[in-house]
């Protein structure tokens, strides 16, 4: 800083430079462009932690074990929900409580860990199944009793109790992912940032954290073929920075802030696809009950009279979003048609003050993304009408999701948190986080009720859709009653892509990158 | 009254420069702005009103609104306060505690010299930015941590221009003068040294109240300098950052004080610097 004066850098200098690094910066994309080829350039909202699919932290994490990985099936593209084979030739429900599966022949690990076989299969599942290993997953087969061998290449899938996500929230996602038993084993059990034993029609070939993660064509996959030699994914986790990247080219595919989809429809960038699609995900404002003051349920429900979750909305997603009822989209079934608490800042000001925490401070974590600071400031303004002072401490995503797991220390401090999950098209998959077992893991909350675990065991074997409905409204009931939370939105998905891709997207607009093709 | 002479004389020598009168005209607006913002702003900083969001420039809005309907022109004159007094606060106190470092490097014993020199220099081999970060992180967003950002970053440079004129002037004759007479190190420094060494770095400083200001401005920027709804020219560009497209105003609203602060500061301290020293003039 002052010692510029002591130096010969002059004015003029420092000009010069500046302005031949810009020339270059723009000479040196242009170049890069044309020497690319087949390269997909992908942005991803969160950049990788882990990639082992029974420890996956986020869904851009699964978008990669989904192709690197070979699962038993996988989701497929389209408006309707659906799935494929994958590592499977076949895969069949004989009964309620049994699948057959027969593997295909060629499908291979790397770094000579030899051919995926029936005893892959059984290992991985029950990995994620047994609750010695805590995968956050477990509860995607809460009800696997066993995986029978068969032989070298078939076997079976015994369930104790029938299971209804089984084929919408289990099987078509990374908990259905197969890894090398040998792989596994040797690396201690887990998988890190650098996979081994590699299966499916891509390979990491280059992770570069907060820089991009770089997937190649797996030259020994024999079956459906991806569309790009190369997929590059780069960790934005700005949706508004990821638009700007797009419209400079870096980018042939992003999602894009709520708030944009209206403009962009209207004045879509040159040979550019705007799609909105109805989201699954949900967002919600949660209170943290085993830290003080949200440990007193008066506090937990006055704030929840205290938040105008409308404007809250209103203001992060410029009115292109919807206030949300719970945690369980419209269309799913389990959907709730109305709140158990409104808007009623008097009477939240009021039990404020009886509580005797009028004036104290809290601290609200967020993600660094814009429409959650525009929440979260909402929401102080809200807090603070009542006399709550809130201080808005903002994460980038690396620190946010650990915020609330146990083997961070701050999970004993944490009072307020933004967040949002991404959902797959069955209502178990919406409640599974917020089990008393998941506190400490997905459940920042520490909500806890008995009933509720009940519930979100018997909502899985249950076939029954009439059932299952009262089931899901009546978990929802419970998590507001508890005071925890506040459901804001489920959003609306914006996705941009270059009109020469032919993007592979899910109902929701999740991408399946193994089946985007240029177009 | 001689001192205010005296300091009138200067004022006058400044503005008889056209770069000092312009440098010096901002840094007064920025400053009485700031100081007067509470009269000046026509809405509380922090207030919402999603109603009036995206409101352009206007009679009731001067700046415009920005995203959560907060009026700019209030935000910008509350956030001229944040940036001074942390421009100032923390300019200050790396001066003083430079000042002290370089005076006892440059007079003290040859091996607390080499300590505090290898202190120095292990700070300043630290990319600003990275520091910054790095310090945020750790003790989390907040002015104080804006503020110990800027003294770590900006002491050493302060505490060795200090140490090489003390180095310099320990030798001279008035100091070697006054040790014969008995005077002891505190009186050396405090009365034979440091008011010789003191001007310079004085204008110094005012040349790097810019670069505070966007320090404090860029962490702001980023989400790791004050913490929201307090009013940052910073976190005004981050707001209009994201919505640049439709509603350019609050890049506009964000960047101009930091524009005008910067160039008014320059101007002011690069006159002042040529005033005292013209044989500097020109070379930076």
């Amino acid at each position: 800083m002052s010692n510029i004066a002591s130096t010969n850098l002059s004015r003029r200098t420092v000009l010069a430079g500046t302005g031949a690094l810009g020339l270059a910066s723009l000479i040196y994309p242009a170049r890069r462009a044309q020497a690319a080829g087949s390269i997909l350039k992908v942005r991803s909202y969160s950049d990788i932690q882990i990639l082992d699919p029974a420890f996956r932290l986020a869904a851009p994490e699964g978008d990669i074990t989904n192709v690197i990985f070979a699962g038993l099936v996988v989701a497929t593209a389209g408006d309707k929900w659906g799935w494929r084979p994958m590592a499977v030739e076949t895969i069949e429900q004989l009964d309620p409580l049994t699948i057959s599966f027969k593997l295909r022949d060629g499908i291979g690990f790397t770094d000579g860990f030899g051919q995926m076989t029936a005893e892959d299969v059984k290992f991985s599942i029950e990995r994620i199944a047994d609750p010695k290993n805590e995968s956050p997953y477990s509860g995607d087969w809460e009800t696997l009793k066993e995986v029978e061998v068969k032989d070298k290449l078939s076997g079976l899938i015994h369930l104790k109790e029938a299971f209804a996500p089984l084929w919408t929230s289990t099987l078509p996602t990374p908990s259905s992912t197969i890894l090398s038993k040998r792989a596994v084993t040797e690396a201690g059990g887990k998988l890190g940032v650098e996979p081994v034993a590699q299966s499916g029609p891509y390979l990491l070939k280059e992770w570069l954290p907060k820089q991009r993660t770089v997937l190649v064509r797996n030259p020994d996959w024999k079956y459906e073929q991806g569309g790009y030699d190369e997929i590059h994914i780069h960790p934005i986790e700005d949706e508004k920075t990821a638009e700007l990247g797009y419209e400079a080219g870096d980018l042939d595919y992003t999602w894009t802030s709520v708030s944009s989809i209206s403009r962009l429809k209207e004045n879509p960038p040159a040979d550019t696809t705007v799609v909105e699609k109805p989201s699954l995900a949900f967002v919600w404002f949660g209170m943290n009950k085993a830290v003080a003051p949200f440990d007193n349920p008066d506090v937990r429900r006055a704030v929840q009279y205290a938040v105008d979750r409308k404007a809250v909305v209103d203001a992060a997603y410029f009115g292109a979003a919807s206030t949300s009822t719970g945690i369980i989209a419209p269309g799913l079934i389990g959907h709730r048609e109305k709140n158990l608490y409104d808007y009623d800042p008097d009477k939240a000001r009021e039990m404020i003050e009886a509580a005797g925490v009028s004036g104290q401070t809290v601290v609200l974590d967020i993600l660094n993304k814009t429409e959650r600071l525009t929440a979260a400031q909402v929401i102080q303004a809200n807090l603070q009408d009542v006399g709550l002072n809130v201080e808005i401490k903002q994460n980038d995503s690396g620190t946010f999701w650990t915020l609330g797991s146990k083997d961070n220390e701050y999970h004993k401090k944490l009072q307020m948190v933004v967040q949002r999950f991404s959902m797959q098209p069955d209502p178990s998959w919406a409640t599974e986080w917020f089990t008393s077992s998941q506190i400490g893991t997905w459940n920042w909350e520490s909500f806890d009720s008995e009933e509720f675990d009940k519930l979100v065991v018997e909502g899985k074997i249950e076939l029954d859709d009439a059932k299952r409905d009262v089931m899901y409204k009546k978990m929802q009931d419970l998590m507001e009653e508890s005071g925890c939370y506040v459901f804001l939105t489920h959003e609306v998905a914006g996705v941009m892509y270059r009109n020469s891709v032919a993007a592979a997207l899910k109902p929701n607009g999740e991408p399946v990158f193994a089946e985007f093709k240029p177009a | 009254m001689l001192r205010l002479a005296k300091i009138w004389r200067i004022v006058r020598r400044i503005v008889r420069e056209p770069l000092g009168a312009l440098g010096l005209g901002l840094v007064v607006l920025v400053v009485l702005s700031a100081l007067f913002a509470d009269v000046l702003a026509s809405y509380p900083p922090t207030k919402l009103s999603p109603a009036d969001r995206f409101a352009p420039a206007s009679f009731q809005h001067l700046l415009g609104t920005d995203h959560i309907g907060r009026d700019l022109f209030s935000r910008v004159l509350y956030g001229g306060r944040i940036a001074l007094s942390i421009a100032l606060g923390a300019t200050g106190a790396s001066l003083v505690i430079g000042i002290m470092l370089g005076l006892i490097a440059g007079y003290g014993p040859r091996w607390l010299d080499n300590i505090l020199l290898l202190v120095f220099d292990a700070l300043k081999s630290f990319p600003t930015v990275i520091l910054a970060l790095t310090l945020v992180t750790i003790t989390g967003p907040s002015l104080m941590s804006v503020v110990l950002v800027v003294v770590l970053v900006s002491v050493p440079g302060y505490a060795r221009i200090i140490r090489t004129q003390t180095l310099v002037l320990k030798s001279a004759e008035h100091v070697m003068a006054a040790r014969s007479m008995g005077a002891g190190s505190a009186r050396i420094l405090t009365v034979h040294i440091l008011p010789n060494v003191i001007g310079p770095i004085l204008i110094l400083a005012s040349m790097d109240i810019p670069v505070v200001v966007a320090i404090e401005a860029g962490l702001s920027f980023l989400g790791m300098g004050v913490r929201p709804p307090t009013p940052s020219w910073g976190s005004i560009l981050n707001d209009g950052f994201a919505n640049i497209r439709d509603s350019y105003w609050i890049v506009v609203a964000g960047g101009l004080p930091i524009i005008l602060t910067t160039l008014g500061f320059t101007f002011l301290g690069e006159t002042l610097r040529d005033l005292f020293d013209p044989r500097l003039k020109g070379r930076v």
